[in-house]
């Protein structure tokens, strides 16, 4: 069967590879420029760290991964309300001397990285750890019809969001100082920023991988601000290499049977390395 | 026009701790005030309540206007992140942001402004270059521009030119004294020059934590020998010849142009 053929195997994990592809390729804008791209590694986890519990704390209640679960236990939830109490957490700049910011997203990163392991070993969901993992780190291969619509949902939510807001999140981002001397809400602002951030970790991880997902935050970004110097364009450039490498990634990965998280993320490396020896040209010239 | 009457206020980050003794002043249009102390005076603590980032531990800090005056700032150091990709324009914009709130985008009136802002400093020819291909002393004048694009009735500078040398710093302070001249605006400055203060203030406030001490008045009467070396610990000269306020500090010469008594 050729790959035009079996669309109807790949439409659906494809659609969420590419909207993902964008919404993250987007959101690395302020990803790299906030130097916050550990920040999004810890958010990632921490919502992964979600889901392993919301399995655990279902078998606890007799609940199989495989049938329904209440609303407020869904590993969707549990792992968005993770990820969010993440992102305010992370959102509140430490006062502490002794405590710097680094130190809570590391914290973050690590106990939510070995608690996930914990949990996963526990005996009650030894059996379905497989299937976990699966939907801890993503597959992107195979994308459930109600992930895709979370992740449209998240892209929608972010994009009404920061189409209204984006002015202030850049000056906030910016020149935080001067932001706030002249009236912008910058704490309210930050927060906002991590949540949306966080709502797409959270949903982007379950459909397409942690990997693709930190790869989409920083790679697309990085590159596009190698390409161009100008903010529309290093906006318009980052989304489409997030589409382009989600897209041309899924295409290679099936036509050559190889991993498709693996096959997004080397994609976008190549095109960050392109990107790179074009400034490096631009330099010597 | 009175913009801000501070009676008695004690400033700091805790109440039982003020940094400095109660600050009687009061700034109006036109006001040219210089704030000067040394490192850790508690200048930039005074500029922060004089622009509400922070509190009054105590005393009354009034708003003759009803509201807090449309605000210019130009911060310590100024250096924003230079890796974002903006134009000159784009960064002259962001002063429109009083006026706009956050939701609302700028327009044409709004990119008029800023325009005719960078006009004012002359770097209009350069309003659609990346920010970040400046030189240093052009993107000082960038946000000098964005200052002034919010229309402010108070231009607050802090240290703007902490990173560069004497000669730039008088450079900008003549730019932005010659564009308030033709405004109705007071303007805030902090500085380590005692040849800035010299030169461009009308009043000045002097302070020095570490001293607990606090004086308020014409720039022509406290930025004196007497008081310089009081405040920096160490002998100063200070000397009025010809329009220039010229400064011996320790056997270094520091000169600035311009009157004194402005």
């Amino acid at each position: 069967m050729n790959f035009w053929d079996a669309r109807f195997l790949w439409q659906e994990p494809m659609l969420a590879a590419v909207i993902g592809g964008a919404l993250l390729g987007y959101l690395g804008f302020f990803v790299l420029l906030r130097r916050i791209a550990f920040m999004s590694a810890a958010l990632s986890q921490l919502s992964g760290l979600g889901v392993a519990l919301a399995f655990w704390g279902g078998s606890l209640m007799g609940i199989s991964p495989h049938d329904e679960t209440p609303w407020w236990l869904s590993p969707g939830t549990v792992s968005f309300v993770f990820a969010a109490v993440g992102a305010v957490l992370m959102a509140v700049p430490s006062k502490s001397k002794r405590v710097t910011s680094e130190s809570v997203v590391a914290l973050s990163y690590l106990g939510a990285s070995a608690f996930v392991m914990v949990v996963l070993s526990s005996p009650r969901i030894a059996q379905e750890a497989h299937e976990i993992g699966d939907l801890l780190f993503g597959n992107a291969v195979v994308v459930k019809r109600s992930e895709l619509i979370q992740l449209a949902a998240a892209a929608v939510v972010t994009l009404v969001l920061h189409g209204v807001l984006f002015k202030s999140f850049l000056f906030a981002s910016f020149d935080r100082d001067t932001a706030r001397v002249f009236g912008v809400p910058v704490r309210p602002m930050e927060l906002v920023l991590h949540l949306t951030l966080a709502l797409s970790i959270a949903v982007a991880t379950r459909a397409l991988g942690a990997l693709p997902v930190f790869a989409f935050l920083v790679l697309p970004a990085g590159a596009a601000l190698l390409f161009s110097e100008r903010l529309k364009p290093v906006l318009a450039l980052s989304i489409g290499i997030g589409v382009v490498c989600a897209a041309l990634g899924y295409y290679l990965s099936w036509t050559f049977s190889l991993p498709t998280g693996s096959v997004m993320v080397a994609l976008a490396v190549c095109i960050w390395v392109l990107a790179g020896l074009k400034r490096l040209v631009e330099k010597l010239r | 026009m009175d913009l801000l009457h501070l009676q008695q206020v004690t400033i700091g980050y805790r109440r039982d701790r003020p940094l400095l003794p109660p600050i009687d002043l009061n700034v109006r249009s036109g006001d040219l005030l210089g704030i000067l102390g040394p490192n850790g005076a508690g200048k930039s603590t005074l500029v922060k309540t004089l622009i509400g980032l922070l509190p009054p531990l105590s005393g009354t800090l009034a708003l003759p206007l009803g509201r807090r005056p449309r605000l210019g700032y130009v911060a310590q150091g100024s250096r924003p992140d230079f890796t974002y990709p903006l134009s000159v324009l784009q960064v002259a914009l962001m002063g429109r942001d009083q006026q706009l709130g956050p939701w609302r985008r700028p327009g044409k009136a709004d990119r008029a402004v800023a325009r005719a802002q960078l006009e004012a400093v002359g770097l209009a020819h350069l309003a659609e270059a990346p920010f970040r291909s400046l030189s240093g002393g052009q993107q000082q004048r960038v946000l000098v521009a964005r200052a002034l694009t919010a229309e402010p009735e108070l231009l607050v500078l802090d240290e703007p030119t902490s990173e560069m040398d004497p000669a730039a710093e008088h450079g900008l302070l003549s730019l932005v004294s010659a564009l308030v001249g033709k405004r109705d605006i007071a303007v805030m400055f902090v500085t380590h020059q005692i040849s800035a203060a010299a030169g461009f203030a009308s009043t000045v406030v002097l302070l020095d934590a570490t001293k607990q001490y606090v004086e308020t008045g014409p720039a022509r009467e406290l930025v004196s020998s007497e008081r310089m070396t009081k405040l920096y610990g160490r002998q100063v000269e200070v000397r009025n010849e010809n329009g220039r306020a010229l400064v011996w500090l320790s056997g270094r010469t520091d000169a600035a142009e311009g009157s004194a008594t402005p």
